[in-house]
């Protein structure tokens, strides 16, 4: 079991694109970490850095208190899960899982011992004497998982595991690796570009965009207080609407406004907001906190005209213009909107969250 | 790959090979009339060593066709019952697969290392190298005898050991003009193979050498056995090399042998044609074992 520490962990490239800047993180020993980002967005070389695949161009990775930069992967005392899987095709999955151990001269009774356990937590006995070529897409998926915990290893790394996997297997599996990590209760850094996978998965997430680590944070932290408005746009789904607004002063109560929409302010809000008036406000809500028809009050009030509706049972996913802006919000069905009637959407001064237009930080939250 | 394989047969059967079905007796009898036709040579060389040394300056060997009775497996036992005297076919024969056997070896197990070095080291000029291999695919043999025995020589009176003459300098020239086009083709087969196949094996604890031996010389047997047909083939046929630099030489090669036997005036044809046969039975042995490793679709499995 192992505390993984970044520190100032850089990856920059010969041609000078710098893959990941300055990523500092401190796992704590059987945590659950997801790396979270678009796609390009260096969560990756993060974990292949940590692997002991690419070359580390600065900074340190700490296993154990132990500075790794300069050891082989072997050596690392990690197991990884790939995208791909990367089974030895030629190999039964017997040995795919044994081979680890064999490379590391553990005894045969030992081994044997160490591969049936492991098939029988993954549920692949049957297929022992197998090739990874006669196996399904799951199958080869807990072999690889296997492969991973036979060794145990002091850290899991998995880079995209389920990304090759269809939706309904993908949320079995995802549920089968948070019971692995229960059970063994190893260190686990994960990672996705699935927001879904991070938030459900994790511990703790970590959001990374254009190589730089953008918040750490519980999921729940992430989702309620989302520090800047990259974070706030990734996580959740669908994504948060943004509203450029501008705060000003309506008979002595400070109030934000935009095309179509005004937020009464709160008194924390307010005071938060104290010295920015007459300037531009980014305000962001989350379309499963927009209503249709609540009562007047503190908060927002947007009117938008439904452009398309889209039935997802209990719900309704309204996709509504606003100016012109695309506004998304979830309802209730009984709410029965139709295609061009003219709403007004309405969410509480708790649910808003209000950034600074250009260097999108988060300015306040109640 | 192997659903998309299924899936793709039945779309593309409605075009040109759904003529080719209908006219397929017809395509099959051409092409059996190119086959035997392109047999004949064979058969005939095949039905002279089978015939008596005196049929062959009374009659054509197609005449057996009217007296198949005649056939008799004489000039085999004669060949063979000479023994391992220097000069003989047995001897010969040894000769033959004394140079071939550690060619085909050095070359294929040569040309896999290489090749690894190549695709998945991780040192700089990996691809001029490779250029430069490739380049070295258009030398001509003929081109290099004189200046290889010229090296031999400087060889020989700096060590005391002249390989010119000898099958040591047979096989060292055999395996540096094998070698490039045994690295091409394993450097490119390699090349198919998933990185992730050899990460996975880097973290699974495995260094260099047991990367290549347990990962990618397995993956690679198919490629390996065909570059050791390839191989085994010309240099077991090769007569050029062989007389230059083994010509003095009391043990010689089949092909030697054989090219010795045939003169100006009288040629020893019962012996041209049997050890004919003999020396293309063996290379049909070497293709038809090797041929179970061409397994088709080795990667399955190995990624996604």
């Amino acid at each position: 079991m192992a505390r993984v520490v970044l520190d100032d962990l850089t990856k920059r490239y010969v041609a000078g694109t710098v893959a990941v800047d300055k990523l500092n993180l401190d796992i704590a020993d059987g945590e659950f970490v997801c790396l979270v980002g678009p796609s390009g967005c260096g969560k990756t070389t993060a974990l292949r850095m940590i692997a002991g695949l690419e070359e580390i161009s600065d900074g340190e990775v700490r296993i154990n208190d132990r500075v790794v930069n300069n050891l082989q992967p072997r050596d690392r005392d990690i197991a990884m899960v790939f995208q791909s899987y990367a089974l030895y095709p030629h190999m039964t999955v017997y040995d795919n899982m044994a081979f680890g151990l064999q490379l590391r001269k553990t005894p045969k009774e030992q081994i044997d011992k160490a591969v049936h356990e492991a098939a029988r937590i993954l549920d692949l006995e049957r297929f022992l004497e197998r090739r990874p070529g006669a196996l399904s897409g799951g199958q080869r998926q807990r072999v690889a998982l296997g492969r991973a915990i036979v060794r145990e290893p002091a850290a899991f790394l998995m880079d995209e595991p389920l990304s090759n996997l269809d939706a309904k297997l993908r949320v079995q599996t995802r549920a089968e690796i948070a019971r692995l990590h229960q059970r063994l209760t190893a260190t686990m850094i994960y990672v996705t570009h699935d927001q879904v996978e991070a938030m459900t998965m994790g511990d703790r997430i970590a959001v990374i965009n254009e190589g730089v680590l953008q918040q750490v944070g519980t999921p729940r932290e992430l989702y309620e207080a989302p520090q800047n408005r990259f974070v706030a746009g990734f996580i959740g789904s669908p994504s948060m609407n943004f509203v450029a607004m501008t705060l000003d002063q309506k008979g002595g109560e400070p109030q934000l406004s935009g095309d179509g929409a005004t937020v009464k302010l709160d008194d924390a809000q307010a005071a938060a907001l104290r010295d920015r008036a007459g300037g531009p406000i980014m305000l962001g809500v989350r379309p499963e906190h927009l209503d249709v028809g609540s009562p007047d009050g503190p908060g927002l009030r947007l009117t938008a005209t439904v452009d398309v509706i889209e039935f997802l049972g209990n719900d309704e996913l309204i996709h509504a213009q606003s100016g012109d802006r695309d506004i998304v919000a979830i309802v209730d069905t009984d709410v029965n909107l139709k295609v061009g009637e003219e709403v007004v959407l309405r969410a509480e001064p708790r649910r808003l969250h209000m950034f600074d237009p250009d260097s999108g930080l988060a300015l306040a939250r109640t | 790959m192997t659903t998309a394989a299924i899936s793709a047969v039945p779309v593309r059967t409605g075009g040109w090979r759904s003529r080719l079905r209908r006219r397929r007796p017809v395509l099959n009898v051409v092409l059996a009339l190119i086959a035997i036709f392109w047999l004949v040579p064979s058969i005939g060389l095949l039905v002279v060593s089978l015939r008596p040394e005196s049929a062959f300056t009374q009659s054509g060997w197609w005449t057996v066709l009217t007296a198949p009775s005649r056939l008799t497996i004489q000039n085999y036992t004669t060949l063979f019952s000479q023994g391992l005297r220097p000069g003989g076919l047995l001897d010969s024969l040894i000769t033959s697969a004394v140079i071939t056997v550690p060619t085909t070896i050095l070359v294929t197990s040569l040309s896999s290392l290489a090749a690894y070095s190549l695709v998945f080291g991780r040192w700089r000029g990996r691809d001029a190298v490779f250029l430069v291999v490739v380049a070295l695919m258009v030398v001509p043999v003929q081109m290099a005898l004189l200046p290889v025995a010229s090296l031999y020589k400087l060889f020989g009176s700096a060590t005391g050991f002249n390989p010119f003459g000898t099958v040591v300098g047979v096989v060292i020239f055999h395996v540096a003009f094998g070698l490039p086009f045994g690295i091409f083709l394993m450097r490119n087969f390699y090349n198919g193979i998933p990185r992730d196949l050899l990460e996975a094996g880097r973290i699974d604890g495995a260094g260099e050498w047991k990367l290549f031996r347990r990962v990618v010389l397995p993956l690679g047997v198919p490629a390996a056995a065909s570059l050791a047909i390839f191989q085994f083939i010309w240099v077991w046929n090769d007569l050029l090399v062989a007389l230059i630099f083994l010509g003095g030489n009391a043990h010689a090669p089949l092909t030697v042998f054989l090219f010795d036997q045939v003169r100006e005036l009288a040629s020893n044809y019962w012996i041209v044609s049997t050890g004919g046969i003999i020396s293309i039975i063996v290379p049909l042995i070497v293709f038809f074992s090797f041929q179970r490793y061409f397994v088709r679709g080795m990667l399955a499995g190995a990624v996604k």
